[in-house]
């Protein structure tokens, strides 16, 4: 258990910005991510990627290097280090190379963007990150998208709609996103790219030919407003979380793109009510919306659920224990829906 | 190359909390931030705690903060191990004597001062061990929670031990903490990657051969063992071991075979396939520096220097782990270490043992057959 979990903390909590950039670099095809730090670091993400890859069998284990310090390096610093593996990794056949750093090059102060600015005949692009130096995961995971979103130049509009800072970590990211499809394209609407969610190197080139980028949380307005200042594209700050939140999405979007959204509105209300209707036999009353692991988005539209479906929350423990999970659309509150029902059965 | 692709083994501070964090009545505390933390956490399934340092502990000093930590942690009747990673182990800062008015075991194991093995042994050379002359039996050696198989291993020595009429004395390291004072004067080993040495070694657990001189061994030096019910037990699982693998090579020839592992249970692969199956051996890519080996053995570190390995040999049979599973093709695969992803792992199986070679054996067979066309 965490030392000190106390609401006060948990900034200290908030993960690696290595994780959180690698979260991103990863995804994109025909590059090579180097991690300027010691092999453990590149290991433990390795690890973690490499679970992420064996839970989704469409994703091929990304590339990533280590350029392996050990105290030498750490006394004398790294940067011939780091030079000689960009060298090396750029004899590949790549489009790019994405440099990493750690805490520990930071501490020694090591200029990772200095030699990353060197000739090397590919795209060398360094991502501040400097593990808890630079702040967290999620602070990690923007500023790789901001320093992707320099590369692609400005152009024309396509009418397309950009998803924008995809969890590419969580179990369920591919459904997420297919709901997010599904609800864009009763609208008529398509997605123009994944930024950044299995994607190659080349269709970066997308990026700025979207009507409308819409973010996988709010944590991610900062990319939003930065996506909107180079490219002018407006953006959505979140998906969205249970019935009513998927309703007010479709609403907002096509608001957003100058198109009457009222039918498929209704049309997905009627699918949102027959849904609650199948499950009238869930009266097991009262429950506890088990908030481990949860955020605040899913609890609300948890809560929303239940009491759509007349269940009563209590707060004295002894009610039965429903999982609460990323409820993003009708879709993803309708699996779990069917993981309400199988804590009923066991 | 300094480089490293994919690496495929942990660091020096993820040693060193696996190690630490197997002894009940330890508390360790993972000085660095909670990236850091959460790697170990994950793969050990033990209880760590953490500092969690931001930016401004490292600019201004992480006094505050380890004081608030091991205050919070102190008068638990716990010992207090404070392990330091990276960062925290290059400022400079005197940790012993910010702590001072506290028991704390402080284990300088940052990440880039070696390998998992490296920080292990690091940890329980902090702990001193010693031998108790008053501690009757055998200690337990090379347990260490970051292998998948040291709970399995554990419960088949000491079924063993049981059956020899030998008491088990400390398990090293999955014990309680009082008792790595206490050792006895001769020790098992179960996985010599971690093995660590206190008492007199009487030999390993790997594989039938090695078990049965333990057993002689025992039987020599301790005075009330009964070694008899095991030699009984080795010679009857031996036979079915025999007939399984026979039936085998009836149909099948015997699997080319490339090993991916720690040295020790590299070799009791490559020693269990060529002994029982005839298999051809065609590489071992060992994690670590390989000890004495019959076999011709690499370091192997990399994803990519597996995947060569794989592709030179062209092999059938792949023994490692989840890694080298995602890169194996139409082979078949036995995990043997970590990471063991994407399989469920509930059982406490073996590697060490009689029933750990029953397992690998099954194991082998079963996964080869199943590839056969």
């Amino acid at each position: 258990m965490p030392s000190n979990p106390l609401p006060v903390n948990s900034s200290r909590l908030g993960g690696c910005t290595l994780t959180g950039a690698l979260s991103v670099t990863s995804h994109i095809r025909n590059t090579v991510t180097i991690i300027h730090g010691p092999k453990g670091c590149t290991h433990h993400n390795a690890s973690l990627l490499h679970a992420i890859c064996l839970d989704d069998d469409r994703m091929v284990m990304p590339a990533l290097i280590s350029t392996a310090l050990a105290e030498s390096e750490i006394i004398f610093g790294g940067e011939e280090a780091l030079r000689t593996t960009i060298r090396h990794a750029a004899e590949q056949n790549i489009r790019a190379l994405f440099v990493l750093s750690t805490c520990i090059v930071d501490t020694i102060g090591d200029d990772t963007c200095g030699v990353c600015a060197e000739e090397y005949g590919i795209p060398v692009i360094p991502i501040p990150t400097a593990g808890f130096l630079g702040g967290n995961f999620q602070d990690g995971m923007n500023n790789a998208l901001i320093a992707l979103a320099d590369i692609p130049s400005p152009c024309p509009p396509n009418g397309g709609i950009n998803l924008i800072g995809e969890m590419n970590l969580e179990y369920e990211v591919r459904e997420n996103s297919a709901e997010i499809t599904r609800l864009l394209s009763l609208l008529g609407l398509t997605v123009n790219l994944h930024f950044v969610h299995d994607i190659t190197f080349s269709q970066l080139s997308l990026l700025g030919a979207a009507r409308l980028n819409i973010l996988r949380s709010p944590s991610l307005i900062p990319v939003g407003e930065y996506l909107r200042d180079r490219f002018g594209t407006p953006f959505i700050p979140t998906f969205p979380h249970g019935l009513s939140d998927t309703l007010a999405f479709l609403a907002l979007v096509a608001v957003s793109c100058g198109i009457d959204g009222s039918a498929v509105i209704a049309s997905e209300m009627a699918r949102q009510d027959e849904m609650i209707a199948r499950c009238s036999d869930l009266n097991r009353s009262p429950v506890i919306l088990d908030r481990a692991h949860t955020g605040d988005d899913d609890l609300r539209a948890a809560g929303e659920l239940a009491a759509r479906l007349g269940l009563s929350p209590c707060s004295d423990g002894n009610g039965l224990r429903l999982p609460v999970g990323s409820a993003i659309g009708t879709d993803g509150t309708r699996r779990m829906l069917h993981r309400w029902r199988r804590a009923i059965h066991a | 190359m300094p480089e490293c692709d994919n690496p495929l083994w942990p660091c020096a501070m993820t040693g060193a909390a696996s190690c630490l964090a197997g002894f009940e009545g330890m508390t360790v505390v993972i000085h660095g931030s909670s990236g850091c933390y959460y790697y170990p956490t994950t793969l050990l399934h033990a209880p760590l705690e953490g500092t969690f340092i931001l930016e401004k502990e490292i600019i201004f000093g992480s006094e505050d903060r380890l004081r608030e930590v091991i205050g919070n942690l102190s008068g638990s009747g716990k010992r207090i191990a404070v392990i330091t990673t990276c960062v925290p182990a290059i400022l400079g800062e005197d940790i012993r004597s910010m702590l001072e008015e506290h028991d704390v075991l402080l284990v300088d194991s940052p990440g880039f001062s070696g390998d998992i093995e490296t920080g292990y042994r690091k940890a329980l050379a902090m702990l001193a061990p010693s031998v108790d002359p008053a501690t009757p039996g055998v200690n337990i050696d090379g347990v260490c929670l970051f292998d998948p198989f040291y709970c399995g291993n554990v419960l088949e020595t000491q079924r063993l031990c049981a059956m020899a009429s030998v008491p088990v004395g400390t398990i090293f390291s999955k014990d309680r903490l009082e008792r790595v004072h206490h050792a006895a004067a001769f020790t098992l080993g179960t996985n010599e990657d971690f093995s660590y040495g206190v008492g007199q070694s009487l030999g390993g657990m790997l594989g039938f051969d090695q078990i049965r001189s333990s057993f002689i061994r025992i039987d020599e030096v301790i005075e009330g063992s009964d070694c008899g019910p095991v030699f009984a037990e080795l010679d009857a699982q031996e036979e079915r071991v025999v007939q399984g693998c026979d039936k085998f090579l009836h149909r099948y020839d015997p699997p080319s075979t490339a090993i991916f592992a720690g040295s020790s249970y590299a070799r009791f692969a490559a020693e269990t396939l060529t002994r029982y199956l005839d298999a051809e051996i065609c590489c071992i890519g060992t994690r670590n520096v390989a000890g004495d080996s019959p076999f011709p053995m690499i370091e192997a570190t990399s994803l990519s220097k597996v995947q060569d390995l794989i592709h030179i040999h062209h092999p059938n049979l792949i023994v490692g782990s989840s890694f080298e599973r995602s890169v194996s093709g139409n082979a078949a695969f036995v995990g043997v270490i970590p990471p063991l992803r994407g399989q469920v792992r509930l059982y406490p199986t073996p590697l060490a043992g009689i029933n750990g070679t029953l397992s690998f054996v099954e194991q082998v067979l079963n996964a080869s057959i199943d590839k056969r066309p």
